[in-house]
């Protein structure tokens, strides 16, 4: 049941209880004190009426010696009306003012109640140290202090219940309102959807336990937003990728069916067209590519590489191109690890691709692979002007292209090459970076050790 | 040579009839894949195209039957479907190659030459010739027209690809697989880069130039007469 009390309830009853525990305590505490404070006074006060007596009765040792003194003690006893007094030797009373109680022997200080009168009975000998000397019990009449005493346990348990009832109140507005923003989180949260992932909490305001919630929370829709953004943008890039070579297509094939043509002119026209479509194929299977990745159906193998003769074999490759753009391509240290030879070249190849296309002649593409116990790092550092910090973490989007201006010809990639290259090493569960300083920018791929 | 295709795409089907017969070699196209399976079984075929989606048998029911008659013909699956298990399911069906769907004619073509030559045997060549063009394989020397040419190890590959497959369009992606051991797609314009370089050394200083591009197809050796 109480599992099932909203927050603000469950705060509200703890305050209570918390309240009416401290205050019982408080309660019981003080009734304790006064109490004992009341016995301590009664104590005082019959100590010095004994006094009184004993210097009243002083020399009295038989009903004789009383019987003269009596008249004495009678009327001083007349001006206590609040003390009663009995006097017993040998089993007989010698005075007796309230002969129907029932009061205890032995000597010292005892509370009794009767039917309508709370005494306070203090016993004593009439002279101490002597033995047989006449016993005295002085009753003091205690019945206002009682009452005051009872009336004080009824306002007790009154302020407990009161005060517990109020802090039930006052806590659960006080949890309602404290709880607030909490309950805007939940209205934020609600209205996400689709359309309204820019809608964020406001974090200032936040007391300090909910900002860290709410930090994730925006942090999560920041997330989700980023992703949504990503994927409505992937099918928008796609049809505006598509849309330039179509448009070339439309255009050059219907105006070479306007009219009759010499051979020559058709067969310029359908290469050309060739070279479009083949653009597009690519475009096609590099996409299918990526949306088998993003299915996870990217299994690479599992085969023992040497990275060194891969790196090596791929620098073979690209010799001809690096010397016709005047870079210099350098390896060094070697690595070893599992992986499938296919797709690591690829991601290799399109990393090194990229950096010779950056590297202005005369600089130089660095593959360096090293192994550590983690697993291994491979870096393709290419000298040139670096890439702009804002810009890194674009760079692996789809489509993404560092110069917008570059494309526009259909020989140009259509920048998903490194998109594929992330793929391709999260396939094999490690990660890709790129970090660019001034002269240098580094591409850094780690995979993890194999088993 | 006797070339049956089974593919129920009209377009394909015609395109891919068209581009084989012009290639040299005899065809015939099959729309669905009951025809395709009776005549596989029973005429004298030497190479089978195969598209995996079929009306009536799939492309794999037929290489079934086929593999199960003990006929061992080269078969070569279109599909449309790149998904990794189709491959191991074909590879382990017994399909020789496969090329997904879109691929170049040329590519296909040059597919097709390959697992025809697997077949036969080919004679121990120890020097391979186009007109004044000498590769000698032992010695891995170039002379054309008596002169010495000075290749490097990767020139004389591509070279010597090339006049295995004189007359043939060899795609890029065919050459960075052959040559370079590269088996991806890739966009790099390095095979132009190289056979350029290799035009320098063989084609520059003779009239009679052999080796040309095909634009969007790739580069073919052979001697075009003017």
């Amino acid at each position: 049941m109480i599992k099932r009390l909203s927050l603000a309830s469950r705060l509200a009853l703890l305050f209570a209880a918390c309240t009416a525990m401290v205050s019982l305590v408080a309660g019981v505490l003080f009734n304790h004190a006064s109490e004992a404070h009341f016995i301590e006074l009664d104590q005082q006060q019959l100590d010095s009426k004994l006094m009184a007596l004993r210097s009243t009765l002083q020399g009295v040792d038989s009903l004789e010696t009383f019987a003269q003194r009596e008249a004495q003690l009678r009327a001083e006893l007349t001006r206590q009306p609040d003390l009663r007094l009995r006097i017993s030797a040998d089993g007989r009373r010698w005075l007796d003012d309230a002969p129907s109680v029932n009061l205890p022997t032995a000597p010292g200080l005892y509370s009794l109640q009767t039917a309508d009168t709370d005494y306070r009975v203090y016993n004593a000998p009439l002279t101490p140290g002597q033995p047989g000397s006449p016993q005295l019990s002085l009753m003091l009449d205690i019945t206002h202090h009682q009452h005051f005493l009872q009336r004080m346990q009824h306002l007790i348990w009154l302020t407990v219940g009161l005060s517990a009832l109020a802090t039930a109140l006052l806590g659960a507005w006080a949890a309602r309102s404290g709880l607030r923003p909490l309950r805007r989180m939940g209205e934020v949260a609600a209205g996400v959807s689709a359309h309204s992932l820019t809608q964020r909490l406001p974090q200032q305001h936040m007391p300090m336990e909910l900002a860290e919630l709410a930090q994730a929370f925006n942090a999560m829709l920041g997330r989700l937003d980023d992703a949504f953004q990503r994927l409505s943008a992937f099918s928008a890039d796609i049809a505006h990728e598509l849309r330039t070579p179509l448009s070339n297509l439309l255009t050059q094939t219907q105006v070479i069916l306007t009219q009759p043509r010499p051979l020559e002119d058709y067969r310029e026209a359908l290469h050309s067209n060739l070279e479009e479509l083949q653009w597009m194929a690519q475009l096609v299977n590099d996409m299918l590519y990526l949306a088998k990745a993003d299915h996870g159906l990217l299994m690479p193998k599992r085969e023992p590489l040497a990275l060194a003769d891969e790196a090596e074999a791929l620098l073979e490759f690209f010799a001809l191109l690096a010397e016709d753009a005047q870079v210099s391509l350098v390896r060094e240290g070697s690595a070893h690890t599992a992986g499938d030879r296919g797709m690591l070249r690829r991601a290799l190849s399109n990393l090194l691709d990229n950096a010779l296309r950056f590297t202005p002649a005369g600089g130089e593409v660095r593959v360096s692979l090293s192994e550590h116990a983690k697993g291994v790092t491979l870096t393709v550092a290419n000298t040139g002007d670096g890439i702009p910090a804002q810009l890194l973490p674009k760079l692996f989007n789809r489509f993404y292209r560092a110069d917008p201006a570059r494309y526009e010809g259909s020989s140009e990639h259509a920048g998903l090459g490194l998109a594929i290259t992330q793929s391709i090493v999260r396939a094999h569960g490690g990660r890709i970076f790129c970090e660019s300083e001034a002269g240098l920018t580094r591409f850094v791929i780690e995979l993890p050790a194999g088993d | 040579m006797k070339l049956l295709i089974v593919e129920d795409q009209p377009k394909t089907g015609h395109y891919l009839r068209q581009g084989l017969a012009e290639a040299g070699f005899t065809t015939e196209l099959v729309a669905d894949g009951t025809n395709g399976q009776h005549l596989a079984l029973t005429g004298d075929y030497d190479l089978l195209i195969l598209d995996v989606m079929l009306p009536g048998r799939d492309g794999w029911q037929i290489l079934q039957a086929v593999r199960s008659a003990g006929l061992d013909i080269p078969v070569l699956f279109l599909t449309a479907r790149d998904a990794v298990e189709d491959r191991v399911h074909g590879l382990e069906l017994g399909a020789d190659d496969y090329l997904v769907k879109p691929f170049a004619f040329s590519e296909l073509l040059a597919r097709v030459r390959s697992l025809l030559r697997r077949g036969g045997s080919t004679p121990q060549e120890t020097t391979l010739q186009l007109a004044d063009l000498r590769l000698d394989l032992i010695r891995r020397r170039v002379e054309r027209d008596g002169q010495r040419i000075d290749l490097t190890a990767k020139e004389f590959s591509l070279l010597e690809l090339l006049l295995r497959r004189q007359g043939e369009v060899l795609p890029k992606t065919l050459i960075a697989s052959q040559v370079w051991d590269m088996n991806f797609d890739s966009d790099t314009n390095i095979i132009e880069v190289a056979i350029r370089r290799l035009r320098l050394k063989v084609d520059d200083n003779f009239p009679n130039k052999l080796i040309h591009t095909v634009r969007g197809m790739g580069y073919v050796l052979e001697e075009r007469l003017p």
